[in-house]
């Protein structure tokens, strides 16, 4: 074959490659909404977002998961954003140079504690922990939110690292040549400057949360009714379909379908909201370099 | 003056209370688990219900087999969509559109990839759970991940080497196979064995997908599988036949962990000495 010819091949081929991820996107993203349909046509839209669960009784309310969801992740970012803020300071403006890299290997490391490891740990010691000194059963939205902080502090950490690390040096040194303490500094140039990349690392960190579902399936409760107090069993969006999608079948399985759905659609509407705020692509999901 | 000293020691605190969280979760799951983890009957012995004593051999190979399937798909999709959008897409609609769609699955959570391969691969496809079904479905998970760490690796590559190839005559596509892919190569590569290391921790993916519990060694892709990952939340959730269940999901929660860490720091050091022996730093 002529050499035009191959690299007009290889072109295509790698353009098909690239949008494998829109296609997987939309198959998603299909699949899930033809799966959730009985759950709309035949339960309505009422019914799937109210506040019972009870499918015996033909009730699929997804009101209490979805109040567990957001009092998690609003209780895991309420406890984790302001140490992995301090964090992410620490590593830019203070750390000592040699102490750095290991603080960095922290961030890169707690990123990489596999969600069922953490769940393990929350469910053999700090459930237990909670039941001694707070009462109750243990488990519920404390024991969710302590190990959401958990899991969102290593992706707020380091994008808001980023973020600060962006921030022209010539702002600081004007903030100190004016006599601005380091706090100061801090709190009036770089920390507004580094809003917009804070602001979409503490959106990717809630987008974490809502996802996270091992973790907190072994420390929710479980139960689905709505919780009387933090530590009383309730359950979120992705651990009631984790739990009951094995054992379910028509309009339950469906009604957890069009939970799904909820969660992609929050998913994407967070990708959007990050695109929004942050003027740009978005910043770097994991942890890499 | 007394703002600044707070904030110092506020921060301070911040930056140690990480590193403990760190250290306390490591020190917690190793105290519980590392004797377990450690014990070669244990890593290579037979699972057992019923009785004490049990193993976790075959699902060490679940994992190993379904990380080595999924990049054997998710490395050559994510090279090649990073080779397009670095060197031969144009700025445009196509080009944002496969950044919304790697962005958007980026952010999808596991859980609906799971139920999602469920539908798609398990049922539809009629794969049933299997090796197969669970790599599909975490190749589509981890795409956008190994998409973008490989983009950056891409990136990274000096301009000048790229118009020393187009000047000696040689074409796009034998520029970027012989020397952009080559170069970017420790960056890639990197990405690859952390990949591994997210693999091997998914769980919510994997639970719907290959199974949760097996008694024999899985050889065909075909044939349903329990990766580590998954086989602790079994053991969580149905414990109970299992007599000595607390022990099993302990030890492995450790040598999960250990692999994890183990893979994490193998990725650093291998970035390091490959970039070492190509003799630049990028």
């Amino acid at each position: 074959m002529a050499p035009i010819g191959k690299e007009w091949l290889v072109r295509k081929a790698l353009l098909v490659m690239a949008l494998v991820m829109v296609f997987g996107l939309a198959l998603v993203i299909f699949f899930i909404a033809k799966e959730s349909l009985p759950a709309f046509t035949e339960a309505g839209p009422a019914n799937l977002f109210g506040s019972t669960w009870d499918p015996g009784s033909g009730r699929y309310g997804m009101l209490v998961f979805l109040t567990g969801t957001v009092t998690t992740t609003a209780g895991g970012l309420l406890l984790g954003t302001p140490l992995a803020l301090g964090l992410a300071l620490f590593l830019t403006q203070m750390a000592p140079r040699r102490s750095r890299p290991l603080f960095g290997r922290v961030v890169e490391l707690l990123a990489g504690v596999p969600s069922i490891v953490l769940g393990w740990l929350g469910f053999t010691i700090l459930v237990p922990w909670i039941r001694k000194v707070g009462g109750g059963s243990g488990s519920g939205i404390l024991a969710a939110s302590i190990i959401l902080a958990v899991m969102a502090l290593p992706t707020i950490a380091a994008i808001s690292r980023d973020a600060i690390e962006a921030v022209p040096d010539s702002y600081l040194q004007a903030a100190y040549s004016m006599g601005a303490t380091r706090w100061q500094t801090i709190r009036r140039v770089l920390l507004p400057a580094a809003r917009p990349g804070i602001l979409a690392a503490v959106i990717l960190g809630a987008g974490r949360a809502i996802g996270e579902t091992m973790a907190v399936a072994m420390v929710i409760g479980p139960a689905s009714v709505f919780p009387t107090s933090l530590t009383s069993p309730t359950h979120t969006l992705t651990t009631k379909i984790l739990v009951e999608m094995g054992e379910s079948t028509g309009v339950q399985r469906s009604s957890l379908f069009a939970m799904s759905l909820v969660l992609l659609l929050l998913a994407m509407a967070m990708v959007l909201l990050v695109r929004r705020v942050s003027g740009s692509r978005m910043p770097e999901g994991s942890v890499h370099a | 003056m007394g703002a600044d000293r707070a904030a110092t020691v506020s921060i301070w605190s911040a930056a140690l209370a990480a590193l403990a969280i760190l250290l306390f979760i490591i020190g917690a799951i190793l105290w519980n688990g590392l004797g377990t983890a450690l014990s070669p009957s244990f890593v290579f012995g037979k699972p057992q219900a019923m009785r004490e004593g049990g193993g976790i051999w075959p699902m060490v190979v679940s994992s190993v087999y379904l990380s080595v399937l999924t990049l054997a798909l998710v490395i050559p999709l994510g090279v090649g969509a990073a080779v397009y959008m670095a060197e031969f897409a144009r700025a445009g609609r196509l080009a944002r559109l496969v950044r919304f769609g790697a962005d958007s699955l980026s952010a999808v959570p596991s859980v609906v990839f799971g139920v999602f391969g469920m539908v798609v691969f398990v049922i539809y496809l009629g794969l049933g759970y299997s090796l197969l079904a669970g790599a599909l479905t975490l190749t589509l998970l981890n795409l956008p991940t190994v998409a973008r760490a490989s983009e950056e690796a891409i990136r990274a590559v000096p301009q000048s080497y790229r118009e020393a190839a187009l000047s000696m005559g040689c074409t796009r596509w034998e520029m970027v196979k012989k020397v952009v892919l080559p170069v970017a190569q420790p960056g890639i590569t990197t990405g690859a064995v952390l990949t591994v290391g997210r693999i091997v921790g998914e769980s919510a993916a994997v639970i719907y997908t290959v199974g949760l519990f097996v008694r024999k060694v899985p050889w065909s892709p075909f044939a349903p599988a329990a990766p580590m990952a998954a086989n602790i939340w079994h053991m969580y959730t149905e414990g109970a036949l299992v007599p000595d269940w607390f022990r099993v999901a302990s030890g492995e929660a450790a040598f999960l962990l250990l692999s994890v860490l183990a893979l994490n720091m193998a990725a650093r050091m291998l970035a390091a000495f490959l970039r070492r022996k190509m003799g630049y730093s990028a």
